[in-house]
């Protein structure tokens, strides 16, 4: 019923396929590496896109359209504008202290410790024998019609209660953002409001400031004790 | 190989495109900056300080809708094309879901996420403040107490560019200058 | 083509009744956000309440009515081989249906105290269990893996509900930030199973192990790791604990009982049944991960508890502790193992979520007063609370004629069954261990009261307990931090709260005069009766957990 389960070799493909496989894996992993290393948030956040593209690259490689085309219209498109508007609500010219931490040794163990994961399952994965392998990479979808119609099929059909029950979770990540947005008038009827309200009020001809007081860069009041801003 | 050709040939179209333009643009086009054109928007009104907050939190719930829309379209293309395969089924299964999505929806609106109306900031609207008042240090009536007060120190940071620009371009117009002015 | 695609299509059979409680939690809080959407006024919180509570009795009585489908039938599946119906999963939700009633009554009070409006919680806490019954039901690991976010995601929220507290936002961020990351973890791991055994279907991956020899299983030993790792994260058990204290802490009261009990049951639930289940076969490997993780997460969790100040901290690391205890037997790989697993879990739920409403009460509003000094005297300001308070911590420390006591028990039994006797003797040791602290809480309760001393130090509370009015504790404070203070307990703690519990158990609850809300108080009773009631007689649910493994899917 399975292929025989040996190691796939890591060049089955023609050689432009090797070569547009190498290069978008190249650009992956440089914007992967950016958005961790950028010190610009914004930065890191293109970066991002960087990855996203190449990741849509690598689908459209393996004639996975229709994921290509939602990775650009959903991921690229759509979720990093929602980081843009995190990153911009916070604050672009705010940036945490890198150098300002309480546990020195805890950053280069954590980059040791993360590459011996990393390299560890690696290794296990090379080492182990792929079921999926040679087929899912350069073997045809079973039918004519293109991953979109694979896809609408099976989401509709074996993976119907995942499909549905994701709704749910639409469902939530809006109540949630209505939750979040809503803490500056929690803390009106709070009582506690007073004082951001009559330093907002004191600027003048900034309406945005004073409609929604609680909020200084810092809605959830999440940056004063983890870490420290400081202003470039 | 075959495959790879229109892409290569996407790619060198898109590489000449980019290329031209911008070579276009740097011979073509005249350039005169003033610190009026080098304003960010170079819309007529100079920030005089940064403001404490740079949007309300508010415009989080219309990226919401945007999301939640926009994955519930990434979920109807593959139905819609298995569309007659699937039948009332789907049809079914896509209203369920399309419920759900709409729930929530209501759920943003009743919570205000689209209303934009002046009713809740009109209240701290301060009168005092005129598109006379505001388009001033563009160009400045000498007179004006305001713009002092703006070159005084407020926000310099802000003056910082202008200045650079002012002073490497000829052509800039100097009345605008703000410390000039004062 | 479209001709190709009708004969193509078979469209599933799908058995909507097998996952009747997980619809039923997922339409109501659709229902209550349209009725808050389209309500003209702000609806009071009762209102809210009380659709959450009919969802959960609904939901309840759902769940009931598929343990009598599967009783007679045996296992099955459904929803095209993406649900088990089986004793298992039905006992998990039972479970959590009766969780979600509680959370509905705890919440009602809580949120009408603080003065917090609005439906969210309501609908936020019923996804989430509806996340974890579809966990705990789910055949496939992509099913688990949505039932895991659904969880995860509305826990963090409601995390942070509290908006005014620094430490609500806090606690949110820090919980969605790890949560977050166990979860792609999670999800690398089942790509990397999915790689190895080519599907994601726990049958079809236990049907694959069966039949073929892998020549080298690095790949489905990585896969395996990870997903150990998402699911350790998800239960709280040690090395990837961190987030527990700050987050119990730093939650609102009522969101951190219906947490305990809701994640871990989500969590457990699908820990037991993949690793059971789908990767038995290879238990060699994963026995010896489990057996390490289950030794530090008890031994952590009862030391960690004892030097706490703050009794929500304190409870963090007590409920860390019982992770390891649930883990010793999943440790054993034995049916007997998974069903004392299975006991354990049920009845932990019922025992968190009335601790944490008594810490509720007792916090006050504004929900910060969770020193231990708070609870100095207890017993002479609230007698309810203290008895109810005493009666389920003593449960928790496995007191006997407790239902902690029975799940402690089986445990151990069952680790004994499995020759894994090193276990067995390290989970009785920080049994004793963490026996201490509760026990401190307890006689701080009843013994506190006159003593000067400012510290609640045990020995201070120890000398001071002397000259308590309540005479029968003595014995309990000279005893001190001894290991064999639980035994001795046997038949002086429980029987002293009896009244009160069985008192409540009938469902009337007791709203004193002192601050109770009545929904609270008829919580805690309900809470502190089943623990009682059936730790006394034990046979109808430990039967119940015996069966349901015997359903197993």
């Amino acid at each position: 019923m399975h292929p025989g389960l040996v190691p796939v070799p890591l060049l089955a493909t023609s050689l432009p396929d090797a070569i547009t496989f190498a290069v978008s894996a190249v650009i992956v992993i440089a914007g992967a590496i950016g958005v961790v290393v950028a010190r610009n948030p914004v930065h890191s956040a293109l970066m991002l896109v960087m990855t996203l593209f190449g990741v849509a690259v690598l689908f459209v490689e393996q004639r996975a359209d229709f994921l290509a085309a939602v990775q650009v219209i959903v991921y690229a498109g759509a979720i990093v504008v929602l980081f843009l508007f995190v990153i911009m609500l916070l604050g672009v010219d705010r940036r945490e202290a890198v150098s300002a931490d309480p546990l020195p040794w805890q950053r280069p163990l954590a980059l040791v410790l993360s590459f011996c994961a990393l390299g560890s399952v690696l290794a296990l994965g090379f080492s182990g024998a792929w079921s999926t392998g040679a087929a899912s990479v350069t073997g045809a979808l079973p039918h004519r019609a293109g991953d979109t119609a694979a896809l609408g099929k099976v989401v509709f059909t074996t993976y119907l209660l995942p499909f549905e029950v994701t709704a749910a979770l639409l469902v939530i990540a809006v109540v949630a953002a209505v939750l979040l947005v809503r803490v500056p008038q929690l803390r009106e009827q709070g009582g506690q409001a007073g004082a951001e309200r009559g330093g907002a009020a004191g600027l003048e001809g900034d309406p945005e400031a004073v409609s929604d007081p609680g909020v200084d860069g810092d809605p959830q009041g999440l940056g004063e004790r983890d870490r420290e801003v400081v202003p470039s | 190989m075959d495959n790879y050709l229109p892409i290569f040939v996407l790619l060198v179209l898109g590489f000449l495109f980019a290329a031209l333009s911008f070579t276009a643009s740097a011979i073509l086009a005249p350039r005169r900056p003033s610190v009026a054109k080098a304003a960010p928007y170079e819309c007529g009104i100079v920030p005089r300080n940064e403001p404490p907050e740079r949007f309300p939190v508010r415009f989080y719930l219309v990226a919401m809708i945007f999301i939640v829309f926009d994955i519930e379209i990434v979920f109807l293309y593959p139905w819609a094309v298995e569309f007659r395969a699937l039948g009332t089924f789907g049809l079914v299964e896509i209203l369920v879901f399309a419920a759900a999505v709409v729930i929530a929806f209501l759920y943003l609106l009743s919570n205000g996420a689209l209303e934009w109306g002046p009713a809740r900031r009109s209240a701290h609207w301060s009168s005092a403040r005129t598109t006379a008042s505001t388009v001033l240090h563009i160009s400045p009536a000498p007179s004006d107490p305001r713009l002092s007060q703006a070159s005084g120190g407020e926000a310099p940071e802000h003056e910082t560019p202008a200045e650079e620009l002012a002073e490497g371009s000829s052509e800039a117009p100097a009345r605008a200058h703000p410390h000039e002015a004062a | 083509m479209s001709l190709f695609f009708l004969s193509a299509l078979v469209l599933p059979k799908i058995a909507w009744s097998a996952i009747l409680p997980e619809l039923i939690l997922l339409a109501a809080p659709l229902v209550l956000l349209a009725v808050s959407a389209l309500s003209a006024r702000r609806l009071p919180t009762g209102v809210y309440a009380g659709g959450m509570g009919a969802a959960g009795l609904a939901s309840l009585g759902a769940s009931v009515w598929l343990w009598t489908q599967v009783t007679p039938h045996g296992a099955g599946t459904a929803v095209d081989g993406a649900i088990a119906v089986d004793g298992f999963s039905v006992l998990v939700m039972i479970l959590v249906s009766s969780v979600v009633v509680l959370a509905a009554l705890i919440g009602e009070g809580y949120l009408r105290r603080e003065g917090i409006g609005g439906p969210e919680y309501y609908v936020l806490a019923m996804f989430s269990a509806a996340g974890a019954m579809l966990m705990a039901s789910a055949d496939d690991l992509v099913l688990i893996f949505l039932g895991l976010e659904i969880m995860s995601i509305a826990l963090y929220v409601l995390a942070g509900l509290d908006a005014r507290r620094q430490g609500s936002g806090e606690a949110a961020m820090k919980y969605f930030l790890l949560g977050a990351f166990s979860s792609a973890i999670f999800l690398y791991g089942i790509a990397l199973v999915y790689g190895a055994t080519g599907s994601t279907n726990l049958p079809q991956i236990a049907d694959f192990l069966a039949h073929n020899v892998a020549s080298s299983d690095g790949l489905l030993l990585a896969g395996m790791a990870l997903l150990l790792v998402g699911f350790f994260f998800k239960i709280a058990a040690v090395p990837f604990h961190m987030w527990t204290p700050d987050v119990y802490q730093g939650s609102p009261t009522p969101v951190t009982g219906f947490m305990a009990a809701v994640a871990k049951a989500g969590g457990f639930a699908a820990l037991l049944r993949v690793f059971f289940a789908s990767f038995g076969l290879l238990r060699d490997d994963w026995q010896p991960v489990i057996w390490l993780v289950a030794v530090v997460t008890l031994l952590v969790g009862a030391v960690l508890a004892l030097v706490q100040r703050d009794v929500k901290r304190m409870l963090a690391y007590s409920s860390i502790n019982h992770a390891g205890f649930i883990l010793v037997g999943l440790e054993a790989a034995t049916t007997r193992g998974i069903a004392a697993s299975l006991y354990y879990l049920f009845v932990y739920g019922f025992m968190v979520v009335g601790t944490f409403a008594v810490v509720t009460v007792i916090a006050r509003r504004g929900d910060e007063a969770h020193d231990l000094g708070s609870y100095r005297g207890l017993a002479q300001r609230q007698p309810f609370l203290a008895a109810m308070l005493a009666l389920l911590l003593l449960a928790q420390a496995g007191v006997p004629l407790t239902t902690g006591f029975l799940a402690k028990l089986y445990i151990i039994s069952a680790a004994v069954e499995a020759h894994s006797y090193a276990l067995a003797v390290i989970a009785m040791v920080s049994a004793a261990i963490a026996a201490f602290f509760y026990l401190r809480v307890v006689v701080l309760m009843y013994a506190g009261a006159k003593s000067g001393v400012g510290l609640p130090a045990p020995l201070a509370a120890t000398g001071a307990g002397e000259g308590a009015g309540s005479g029968e504790l003595s014995p309990v404070a000279a005893y001190g931090p001894g290991a064999a203070s639980a035994a001795e307990l046997e038949g002086d703690r429980p029987e002293a709260s009896r009244p009160d519990g069985a008192g409540g158990g009938e469902g009337h609850g007791e709203p004193d005069a002192a601050g109770v809300p009545a929904t609270i108080a008829l919580a805690i009773a309900l809470c502190a009766g089943f623990t009682l009631l059936f730790g006394i007689w034990a046979q109808p649910v430990v039967e119940l957990a015996r069966q349901a493994t015997l359903l197993f899917h």
